[in-house]
């Protein structure tokens, strides 16, 4: 068997900033939640306003643990009849758990569809024109946090505007067994694959944080720049006592930053972040930038040492490597 | 060298002579019959699990009825175990009046007293 085409990280990264490239994000959870009370479960369960959600909308919320700090960012669709739910990377049975644990008197049921469903993703700047050319004529391509199921060609899509990766970017759901047939239509467009590499500098780049990585248990949505997440006046929702203190009282602790640092090998993520030998934050996701000399990285740390322009010094098997904290996004003019 | 062993948990819900007597009275104005109270426990709220009252005609089918103070008390079957040992009580003071839920299963308890975490 041969390994799919795949561009060098260039091109794959040309395509993403300047055209439309192709991302396999199969490896995001989705479920299925159904029954009447789901979409009133997951809004008094995270931190955004489901409440209005009407069919064909969608809305991306956390969920937060009692001590507000994040579970998952979860995009939430209504769909007719049920909510269609994105998890962070395999995180969906973990997602699913949760909401069974607070399913009390409610009557909500999730179903795992990560298994039987494939979702290839069309990102940058053309990807509205290409996916336009595909649907039916009197199909419209969605706007920001919508949605539309339709035909293209032969195959049963449901075509999602998540701007995961900025806008605009679209994540488009098929059944299991489609997906290679649908991943070589998208192809024939002229969209370039582009993997982990090109994906990951992009998002350093644009400072947009990742489930597993920035985002997790050990982080509050306020320390993630996730503020435009919250409601501050839907009423309770788990962890929303603490996560109105840290703000009420702007007891945030650390946040997140870019890093930039000279060499060429990654350093793992994971390293501390010293000053004056002591650990001054943590270093999140590194990658290497087509546009940026060095390495670049996201990272938190305690938010006396956030200013841009900040050296600290990054725990490395080869010794302390001089970091300077950077402004997020990126400057990749 | 003996050690005082904690007494068992009681495992049934009770409600104080104030609170049943506020839940009538509310029951009054709502054109209610004021003695079946349903008791429950939805997800959600600061610490994850919230109180919920009903005034109700008819019980559920699967619900533990007990009855207390001349009242009925329909308790949900899935809510029982967050519940059990609770005692309902009606606090009225200048800082607030309310139904509370004196819980022995909960850990931690949100500022507002309505919902709480096991």
């Amino acid at each position: 068997m041969t390994a799919p085409y795949a561009p060098p990280i260039q091109q794959q990264y040309d395509a993403l900033t300047q055209a439309v490239a192709l991302i396999d994000r199969s490896d995001i959870g989705r479920l299925s939640l159904t029954g009447e009370d789901a979409l009133d479960l997951l809004d008094r369960l995270s931190t955004n306003a489901l409440q209005d959600l009407s069919v064909g909308h969608g809305e991306i919320t956390v969920l937060t643990s009692n001590k507000g700090r994040i579970v998952d960012v979860l995009f939430v669709l209504q769909e007719e009849d049920s909510l269609f739910v994105l998890t962070g990377p395999g995180n969906q049975e973990a997602v699913s758990s949760w909401i069974d644990f607070y399913t009390i008197v409610e009557e909500v049921t999730a179903r795992d569809l990560t298994g039987e469903t494939a979702m290839l993703s069309l990102a940058g700047p053309d990807a509205t024109t290409i996916l336009q050319a595909l649907l039916p004529t009197q199909t419209e391509v969605p706007v920001a946090h919508q949605a539309v199921s339709a035909m293209i060609g032969d195959v049963q899509a449901t075509i999602i505007r998540t701007d995961f990766i900025g806008a605009p970017a679209y994540d488009i759901v098929v059944s299991e067994t489609d997906g290679p047939q649908f991943r070589n239509t998208l192809l024939e467009t002229g969209a370039e694959p582009a993997g982990v590499d090109a994906t990951e500098a992009l998002r350093v780049e644009r400072g947009i944080p990742a489930f597993g990585k920035e985002l997790g248990e050990s982080y509050n949505p306020l320390e993630a720049g996730l503020m435009p997440l919250i409601s501050f006046t839907k009423g309770c929702y788990i962890g929303q006592e603490v996560v109105a203190r840290l703000n009420t009282y702007d007891k945030v602790q650390k946040s997140l930053v870019g890093l930039q640092w000279d060499g060429e090998s990654a350093i793992e993520s994971g390293a501390r972040l010293l000053l004056d030998g002591k650990q001054a934050g943590i270093m999140t996701t590194a990658a290497t930038s087509p546009h940026i000399a060095g390495v670049i990285g996201l990272g938190y740390v305690k938010k006396a040492h956030a200013t841009p322009g900040t050296e600290l010094l990054l725990e490395s098997p080869d010794g302390p490597t001089p970091v300077r904290v950077t402004a997020l996004p990126f400057d990749t003019e | 060298m003996t050690t005082a062993r904690p007494k068992p948990k009681p495992l049934t819900i009770t409600i104080t002579p104030d609170a049943a007597e506020h839940v009538r009275v509310f029951a009054a104005e709502a054109g209610k019959s004021g003695n079946q109270l349903r008791v429950s426990v939805k997800g959600g709220g600061c610490s994850g699990l919230t109180y919920v009252l009903d005034l109700v005609d008819e019980f559920k089918e699967d619900d533990k009825v007990i009855e207390d103070q001349g009242m009925k008390l329909g308790v949900d079957r899935k809510s029982y175990v967050f519940l059990a040992g609770t005692a309902l009580e009606y606090y009225g003071g200048l800082n607030g009046t309310g139904f509370v839920f004196n819980n022995p299963n909960a850990k931690t308890t949100c500022g507002c007293g309505t919902s709480f975490g096991v």
